[in-house]
């Protein structure tokens, strides 16, 4: 042991220092260096993006409950370290002098809020500020529509319940508002401690209380541990950040399981790399290795020589990869300083540890059906040069690396759908490239002969090494696939996220537009030069029954609540809408539209299809609503699938009109208005005083500048992963200029121009990368389909371009680097090209 | 059995080997016998099947029938591990082509076989061997830094270093011009005479196999002594 040890450190310090060791060493270097900068970065980021969504509950988790929990559970979250705050809110009348308006009161501690800012301005429908402080005992902030509702201005006294107290400030936002255009009345904050003055909670009120948690996600889960025996269903709700269902949570998932893709595409190119890099060293030691056997040493002791020196470069590896990989994130993170918010302070070591076991099992692994053939290189190669290793089996290797791979993306994700999607797509590339490669080599035959050319003498060599070629080729359209899968999968997400929020998406909404003031309002806006949206007649209604079946018990107020801020009102009260034309972003997937409903047929309805799931319900079902007075009953005829993620009204329910003919509508509509024009809003508005005006700039903007932080952020990881790649193009263009060497020598002994061996060189590379990029092409579009179908939710599409694009850019950048690893090669006399073989 | 003067001793030996066409012998059956410190020349043309021979006889490669006795062991029964620690106590080599390890400098080169081996003090040993073969002030130069006579120099030097019974040469001059030739042979036998080593010695020179004290001609598989009196030594005794 102690002299294989010698023996090892001995050729590792050798071939170190004589650049020996650099394709290996750099292949180490590459998979460390890529993993830890994506990983280390993309954490960073998801820590960043987390925060940000967390401003929308105002926190890293809520508990919701429609009474005030018992203050131990309090206590106890405090005891653990948990920071913890505080609301309470109700609907409740405000009156200031002789003008009322009924309000969504929230009463808040001091620590409110945890995550985000509440935001004040200084006039009605101003630009709001952070407010930088809390609101005082015996103050009030009241909104712009409260603010212009009630006629006050800031120092007015106004009255809730039985107390009375003075607006100080006009209430921008809070961070945990939601998101909701119907049955939103203006809001109003106040303290907690005036709750008890004015009243307003006590029996029989609609009142429900927030708390507030933040804190190191370990101590929030065991917290949550803790509570949960102790939560009822009916009366409590828990909601983190992970739950948020929101356009904006499900970007940032989306965003997440792209840095994940991004990162499994870089462990599999440094795996590739590194099976590339192995392979050489391997074949470049089998001579050594049969010195060593005929001088007496055994297989054991070989083995041991190996494995210590492999040991050695992966231990030097690791490690210079760490050091670059470090450097490369944090200077990537400091030139992104400006555009995403990454916090540079914290060091996260889940990342090193990844970074650490991808060098280590990288290494190990890929190295080991090429140690295993240099362990079998038999002694009587030192009289024959033409045995190889003993050990010939592909298969072997194939399953070596193949678990390899599996394994190492498995581990890494915890997602078998993604590895499954991906490792798939590889080896349907891995099958295709050999049958490939046997027809090009029958190809090859018949255009490899003839006089020697420069493009006969490619077809020549691609046809004698047929099975060279075939792992080479392989290798380069893995490579080209991959980067294709993450260089499209960034375009259409990006795309996707910005279709999301077109310029001119609209920033305002109105609602309870009456009948009459319905035309007047249409020809106010044409007048005023606002681009105006369709407008939906509203009702509100409460759901009664499904058939006979009272669904009370199905749906709870919290779950009211929750799908108020996401999915605008389900419910018991359920926002009802009706019309014979089916909605923008509506889609009918059972059942008929109720188009053409004959009178005498019961009264249709089209449903949701999520809701329904939900629910239950199931086409012919029949729902009974209460509107008013009045009872609705109506059947159900058809269920669509809604596109949330458009910033329009869209609704659960939508009725034939014959069900709501006897009930006057309001109507709700949207518009956008430029930044420029935004203090017009008021007197545009002035003429429609009754109608309610909801400002969602502040939130389109929020929801904007995420998905810009996004966008940049996948584009960076994207360049990590196109240089990761390029490196591993280069390392395997290199290993194959080896195998080359002697034939280049001899061509050149034998007096052939260097123009034309270059030339063949060249071409040889050409060929390989073309078929290469086509073959990249083919299952890029497969795993592309596998990915957005099963794991992005992205409606798939066909990446036509791609297939003319990837073979180009395959034959030029592959016969790129092999013109520039035949330059160096040629670039030395002959007489040093024939000691190299040696 | 052997006498005891008998190093290497075969009984109709054969080898075999599998080609497209089926299966191929090419060693007639071969028995012969060398003495301790004696030097023996195998001769012969390209693919005449010198090189299977001497790969049969260092324990290189398997045999596909008969006996190959080397100090008194018996080879053809050994596997693999067993070979490797006969060539490792008993055997020495130099080859055509000098197979040193390239990422090793010469002395570490010659320290090689010494280490495989567990002898005491190597580096001491392969200074002195390496001061023998005139190669002192090389000793920390690669070989590829090296000339093509100093490398097999350095071989050379590597082969002795474990003292061994029988050295095994094939073409040690085949690589060189006249002048290394010269200098390499005479190194070759002067050492071999000091340290009583026997030579088994693969070439196609009739001049360097004219200074061993027996010549034997490998023809189509069959060899045949070419001494004073030249006698078929194949197809048994």
């Amino acid at each position: 042991m102690g002299m294989a040890f010698q023996l090892a450190w001995r050729l590792f310090k050798h071939e170190a220092r004589r650049g020996e060791l650099t394709i290996i060493l750099l292949a180490i270097v590459l998979s460390v260096a890529s993993v830890l900068s994506l990983s280390l970065f993309s954490e960073r980021l998801q820590q960043a993006l987390t925060d940000r969504s967390a401003e929308f509950i105002a926190a890293d988790s809520q508990l919701r409950s429609r009474n005030a929990v018992d203050t131990a559970w309090i206590e106890e979250a405090q005891a653990r370290g948990l920071n913890t705050a505080f609301q309470l809110s109700t609907r409740s009348m405000v009156f200031a002098g002789n003008e009322l308006a009924l309000s969504d009161l929230r009463a808040v501690d001091t620590e409110y809020p945890l995550k985000g800012e509440v935001k004040v301005t200084d006039t009605a429908f101003g630009e709001g500020e952070i407010a930088g402080k809390s609101v005082a005992p015996g103050e009030v902030w009241i909104d712009s529509r409260l603010y212009q509702l009630l006629g006050v201005e800031k120092g007015a006294m106004i009255e809730i319940g039985d107390a009375t107290l003075q607006v100080t400030e006009i209430l921008s936002s809070i961070p945990d508002a939601g998101f909701s255009v119907f049955n939103t009345d203006p809001m109003l904050l106040m303290s907690a401690q005036d709750v008890a003055a004015t009243n307003i909670a006590g029996p029989g009120s609609r009142v429900s209380y927030k708390y507030y948690f933040t804190g190191e996600s370990a101590v929030l889960d065991d917290y949550y541990d803790w509570l949960r025996p102790q939560l009822n269903r009916e009366i409590h709700r828990w909601t983190s950040i992970e739950d948020d269902e929101s356009p904006i949570g499900r970007s940032i998932a989306r965003a997440e399981e792209y840095f994940l893709l991004a990162s499994l595409l870089a462990i599999v190119l440094a795996a590739v790399s590194i099976a590339v890099a192995a392979q050489r060293y391997s074949q470049r030691h089998f001579d050594p290795v049969a010195i060593m056997k005929t001088l007496g040493a055994s297989k054991a002791m070989v083995r041991q020589i190996y494995l210590m020196q492999i040991c050695f470069i992966t231990a030097l590896g690791i490690s210079i990869g760490v050091l670059v990989g470090y450097m490369l994130q944090q200077g990537v993170v400091t030139l992104l300083a400006d555009k995403v918010e990454v916090s540079l302070a914290t060091w996260y070591w889940r990342p090193l540890g990844i970074a650490v076991f991808t060098g280590v099992t990288c290494a190990l692994l890929f190295s080991l059906y090429p140690l295993l053939q240099l362990f079998s290189v038999p002694p009587l190669r030192v009289l024959r040069k033409d045995l190889q290793a003993t050990l010939s089996s592909k298969a072997l290797q194939f399953v070596f690396s193949g678990s390899a791979v599996f394994l190492l993306m498995w581990t890494y994700s915890q997602n078998l759908l993604i590895s499954s999607i991906l490792f798939g797509s590889g080896v349907l590339l891995v099958m295709s490239l050999l049958g490939m490669t046997y027809l090009l080599i029958l190809a090859g035959r018949k255009l490899g002969s003839g006089s020697m050319g420069a493009w006969t003498l490619a077809w020549a060599r691609i046809r004698r090494r047929a099975m060279g070629n075939s792992v080479q080729l392989i290798s380069f359209a893995i490579t080209i696939m991959l980067l294709l899968v993450v260089l499209v999968m960034r375009n259409d997400m990006v795309k996707q996220w910005r279709d999301q929020l077109p310029e001119g998406t609209p920033n305002y909404f109105v609602a309870n537009v009456t009948e009459t003031q319905k035309e007047a309002l249409k020809e106010h806006f044409t007048k005023n030069d606002v681009q105006y949206e369709q407008f939906y007649p509203v009702a509100r209604g409460r759901f009664v029954s499904i058939n006979d079946e009272n669904i009370r018990t199905e749906v709870t107020k919290e779950d009211e609540e929750v799908a108020n801020e996401g999915r605008q009102g389900l419910g018991r009260e359920a926002n009802l809408s009706w019309g014979t034309e089916l909605q923008t972003g509506n889609v009918v997937v059972e059942g008929q539209w109720h188009d053409n409903w004959q009178e005498g047929e019961p009264v249709p309805l089209s449903i949701e299809t999520e809701v329904a799931g939900r629910l239950n319900i199931e086409l012919g079902d029949a729902l009974t609503f209460n509107v008013g007075s009045e009872v609705i009953q109506a059947t159900v005829t058809s269920m669509r699938e809604v596109d949330w993620q458009t910033l329009q009204p869209n609704f659960f329910f939508v009725l034939h009109p014959k069900a709501m003919e006897n009930f006057s509508a309001t109507y709700i509509t949207s518009f956008h208005l430029d930044e420029a024009r935004k203090p017009e809003i008021s007197r545009i508005m002035a003429p429609f005083a009754s109608v309610t005006l909801f400002d969602v700039d502040a939130r389109i903007n929020q929801l904007r500048e995420i998905i810009d932080q996004v966008s940049m952020a996948v584009e960076f990881i994207l360049i990590l992963v196109l240089i990761a790649g390029a490196l591993v193009l280069i390392a395997q263009v290199q290993a194959s200029m080896d195998e080359r060497l002697q034939e280049l020598a001899i061509l050149r002994t034998l007096g052939l121009k260097g123009i034309s061996i270059r030339f063949s060189v060249i071409n040889e590379f050409v060929i390989i990368g073309t078929v290469a990029g086509l073959m990249a092409a083919l299952a890029n579009e497969f795993s592309l389909y596998m990915l957005q179908t099963k794991v992005f939710q992205m409606p798939p599409s066909l990446h036509a371009e791609y297939w003319a694009i990837a073979p180009v850019v395959g034959a030029l950048v592959v016969g790129l680097l092999g013109a520039i690893g035949c330059w160096r090669l040629l670039s030395l006399n002959t007489g040093h090209l024939l000691r190299k073989m040696v | 059995m052997t006498t005891a003067s008998t190093i290497i001793e075969t009984k109709s030996l054969i080898k075999k080997v599998t080609t497209s066409e089926g299966e191929l012998q090419i060693l007639q059956p071969i028995t012969f016998s060398v003495k301790q410190g004696e030097s023996v020349a195998i001769i012969g043309a390209s693919g005449s099947g010198k090189s299977t021979l001497l790969g049969l006889l260092a324990g290189l490669d398997e045999v596909s029938g008969g006996h190959i006795y080397l100090d008194g062991e018996s080879l053809h029964n050994m596997g693999e591990e067993e070979r490797a620690r006969t060539r490792g106590e008993k055997v020495g080599f130099i080859f055509q082509s000098f197979m040193l390890v390239q990422s090793l400098t010469a002395l570490e080169n010659i320290m090689l076989p010494a280490e495989i081996t567990g002898m005491k003090n190597p580096k001491q040993r392969a200074l002195e061997i390496l001061k023998q073969v005139g190669l002192d002030h090389r000793a920390n130069h690669f070989p590829n830094q090296l000339s093509g006579g100093e490398q097999q120099r350095v071989a050379i030097a590597r082969a002795f270093i474990t003292n061994p019974k029988i050295l095994f040469a094939d073409e040690p001059t085949g690589n060189l011009d006249s002048n290394n030739s010269h200098k390499v042979e005479e190194l070759l036998f002067k050492l071999n005479q000091e340290s009583d080593t026997t030579l088994i010695l693969v070439t196609h020179d009739d001049e360097l196999a004219s200074r061993c004290e027996r010549q034997l001609r490998m023809s189509a598989g069959e060899l045949r002594e070419e001494t004073k009196h030249l006698k078929v030594i194949a197809g048994g005794e």
